[in-house]
């Protein structure tokens, strides 16, 4: 085990996979002689050449549709969009093109992509840059979504995405990158797609949170078991699609109260659908609806003031937990 | 306090009416327990409760309700609360000059018969604007009688056997929470809500009309009362005396029905005599070897018929809005006369049972059919019909179609007649069928087909026994 921030345990990932085989390579802008607009390619370039991490122009549907051809072709390219923000850009290729090729070919091609990007709001970055986009892409079949949220995680779910023969969209988090925790230093350390987490046990409501939102989950669930007597289980799921629906199944059935935490627009959110399938699947185990904690339903605002309230924190949480026991 | 509304109980059923109460109002009800027999346009049915409580009845013998109108309420035994709540109480007073169903049509709730007097909308209102601000219609809580607990809660009271309306929730609002179930069913009898049992050990609060209160099974529940009649006209009229009644459910529903096939299929009929020497002989032979089940002609008629549909699917189908349906299984309705009313019950999948079955099953449908306690399911799901009037004498006749059904086949007396065969005349047992058909589905070829293949089967009826 070794302590190193997020952002170091992504290059070790990186790192060790460009070494492993020799099919993978990078993409992005700035990733190579500037390494990475958040230095989470610092060295790459240097180490394996121009060759295996090539920077680009500022063309993010350039940057995924020749990562969707290079993968079709047998490469296991690895792109980078600098944010989530502007995988809009790119949604042709990522929607229409890397997610459907592989059903569109009847599995004569598969497209073994990763889009890296990261998400997410608190760096007074305003409304075209801090957004949290895992709902629009959960939204489509075809594409596997992960959202690390702890160090380890990242290093062992970006080794497992390059190693997928499907495309996987692989969003970090802009808060994230500088924390640090524990990662293997094992070389196959690999966290397997469709597994969540337990962060935390408890008996008595559900927490389930989403990016960093597990994060800052797991913070409130302490609270709530110092101020308020109430034990959280904390989960994450890692990743969305697959998701692993037993385990949440299997804590909801258990504490009879769940809240989904996430830092998206509450409209169409992975909250919603969460809280759909839990209800479809869990009902008669609930003893009070589904509460949700997300992102204020508007544009990220500027002012830090504002920013700050505009997404949720340990507060927002224990509030929603404890309006499942009482009135509050 | 549950409510029980009118069920649904068949497909088509829109509205209901109340036959009889099998229990006293006061009386305790068991989940499960016979509580009412409904009239739908199908059948009477006895609808059994789906909660426990003391009974309150608010719709009457003879009330005709749509689906989803409070027919009874199960409360836990309480005298109800008197005066009546003033949520319930929003009709206008007699003097004000309102039109009489704006008040309570707007709160949607009955008036009671015994309101009090001192509930009216009397706040100083002035006579120039009854309508407005005379009915200041009090709030009516939307879910009145809906016990608001978890469904965790409502699971584990269900299993545990606690009678969730007698709990106090402590979750958010009041809703009852699965802490309280539990509480309830851990603590000694003194605390617990109302068990299910606890219910049944009330004292019968009913009046004697029956003696059912006790909890007793009803009796078995007789043929529903005929309509009333009414009579009018003037005695020395043309047409004397005329009695006026209204047709039950199912009378309507046969009118509605019939209209429908004259006013809509273009139908056209094609008439066969079928040799039935043979089939008498296969009776005659049955009858003597000493069979359990000795086959009628009808139900001859209907495995024969049977066997060709699963041939012709065109005669197996229905033309139903614009579409062509041909069904995969064979159904075929063998109509029967009932008191007053026809009703066609079915023989599922009649080309995969043997005669013997048909025979059986034809006979048990008939008796339920005449004991009124034939069920919607029974007389569902048929994709051909068979009407018999042959023990009537009747010779031939042109059955209505069953809409939406291709087709039905209507079947004459059977009878001895003169026919010329190879050029001598002998006598032979002959009956005429007829197969009147929707031409927009079943064209007069197929149809000729269909009809000419179960002629042939009846004539040489020993492949029925294959």
């Amino acid at each position: 085990m070794a302590t190193m921030r997020y952002r170091e345990a992504l290059n070790q990932a990186l790192r060790e996979e460009l070494l492993r085989d020799e099919n993978v390579f990078l993409m992005g802008e700035d990733i190579g002689v500037f390494n990475g607009a958040y230095k989470v390619t610092q060295g790459l370039l240097e180490e394996f050449g121009e060759k295996r991490v090539r920077d680009t122009p500022i063309s993010e549907n350039t940057i995924v549709g020749m990562g969707v051809g290079a993968a079709m072709l047998g490469l296991r390219p690895v792109v980078e969009l600098m944010t989530i923000n502007f995988s809009l850009l790119a949604l042709d290729q990522i929607v229409n093109h890397a997610s459907h090729i592989r059903y569109m070919f009847g599995g004569q091609v598969k497209v073994p992509l990763v889009i890296r990007m990261p998400q997410g709001a608190g760096h007074q970055l305003g409304p075209t840059h801090s957004h949290s986009w895992e709902s629009i892409f959960v939204h489509v079949p075809g594409i596997l979504v992960a959202v690390p949220s702890t160090p380890a995680d990242a290093k062992g779910l970006l080794k497992a995405a390059i190693r997928e023969d499907n495309p996987v969209v692989f969003i970090e988090h802009e808060y994230l990158y500088g924390q640090r925790g524990e990662v293997p230093d094992d070389e196959d350390h690999v966290v397997p797609f469709g597994k969540a987490a337990i962060r935390r046990e408890g008996s008595d409501v559900t927490i389930i949170g989403i990016s960093r939102m597990a994060v800052t989950a797991e913070r409130a669930a302490e609270q709530l078991a110092e101020k308020h007597e109430i034990e959280a289980e904390v989960i994450d799921p890692r990743t969305l699609r697959p998701l692993d629906l037993d385990t949440i199944l299997e804590s909801v059935r258990k504490t009879n109260r769940c809240i989904v935490v996430e830092e998206g627009w509450p409209h169409g959110g992975v909250g919603a659908n969460l809280a759909a399938l839990i209800q479809e699947q869990a009902f008669d185990h609930l003893d009070a609806p589904i509460g949700r904690v997300t992102g204020a339903d508007v544009p990220m605002p500027y002012a830090k003031n504002l920013e700050q309230i505009a997404f949720p924190h340990e507060p927002e949480i224990i509030d929603a937990v404890l309006a499942t026991f009482r009135d509050i | 306090m549950a409510e029980i509304v009118m069920p649904r109980l068949s497909d088509s059923m829109e509205e209901g009416t109340i036959i009889r109460w099998l229990k006293e109002p006061g009386a305790p009800v068991a989940r499960g327990e016979e509580l009412v027999e409904i009239e739908t346009d199908k059948a009477t049915m006895t609808y059994e409760s789906d909660a426990a409580g003391v009974l309150e009845i608010v719709a009457q013998e003879g009330d005709t309700l749509a689906i989803g109108e409070v027919i009874a309420r199960l409360g836990d035994g309480s005298p109800a609360p008197s005066p009546a709540p003033v949520a319930e109480a929003p009709a206008p007073v007699a003097e004000a000059p309102a039109p009489v169903a704006e008040a309570p049509a707007a709160a949607g709730v009955d008036p009671p018969a015994d309101l009090p007097t001192d509930v009216g909308p009397v706040q100083g209102t002035p006579p120039v604007e009854p309508v407005r601000s005379a009915a200041p219609v009090p709030h009516v809580d939307g879910s009145q009688g809906r016990v608001k607990a978890s469904p965790v809660a409502r699971r584990i009271a269900k299993e545990r056997g606690v009678e969730i309306s007698g709990l106090t929730g402590t979750g958010p609002g009041g809703r009852i929470v699965k802490a309280d179930v539990e509480a309830a069913a851990d603590t000694g009898p003194a605390d617990k809500g109302p068990r299910l049992s606890s219910v049944e050990e009330r004292p019968p609060g009913g009046t004697d009309r029956q003696g059912a209160s006790d909890g007793s099974p009803a009796p078995p529940a007789p043929a529903p009362p005929p309509p009333a009649a009414v009579t009018s006209g003037e005695p020395g009229s043309a047409k004397g005396e005329v009695t006026v009644t209204e047709p039950t459910r199912i009378q309507q529903l046969i009118a509605r029905r019939m209209a429908e096939s004259r006013a809509t299929i273009p139908t056209f009929t094609l008439r066969v005599t079928v040799d039935m020497s043979q089939c008498v002989d296969l009776r005659t032979t049955l009858k003597v070897s000493g069979a359990e089940t000795v086959p009628s002609f009808n139900d001859l008629v209907v495995k024969a018929c049977a066997l060709a549909l699963a041939e012709h699917p065109s005669a197996n189908g229905a033309y139903r809005d614009g579409k062509f349906e041909r069904y995969a299984r064979v159904n075929i309705g063998v109509a029967v006369a009932a008191e007053g009313s026809l009703v066609v019950p079915t023989i599922f999948d009649a080309d995969q049972k043997g005669l013997a079955q048909i025979t059986s099953e034809t006979r048990a449908l008939a008796e339920r059919v005449r004991s009124g306690a034939i069920t919607p399911p029974e007389l569902s799901g048929g994709t051909f019909t068979v009407s018999n009037l042959g023990m009537y004498g009747v010779r031939s006749f042109e059955a209505v179609i069953n809409p939406p059904q291709a087709a039905i086949l209507s079947v004459g007396a059977l009878e001895a007649r003169p026919v010329a065969r190879d050029g001598e005349v002998v006598v032979r047992q002959q009956m005429d069928v007829e197969l009147a058909c929707d031409h927009r589905i079943l064209y007069g070829a197929q149809a000729a087909e269909f009809l000419a293949r179960v002629r042939g089967i009846l004539e040489a009826p020993l492949s029925l026994a294959l």
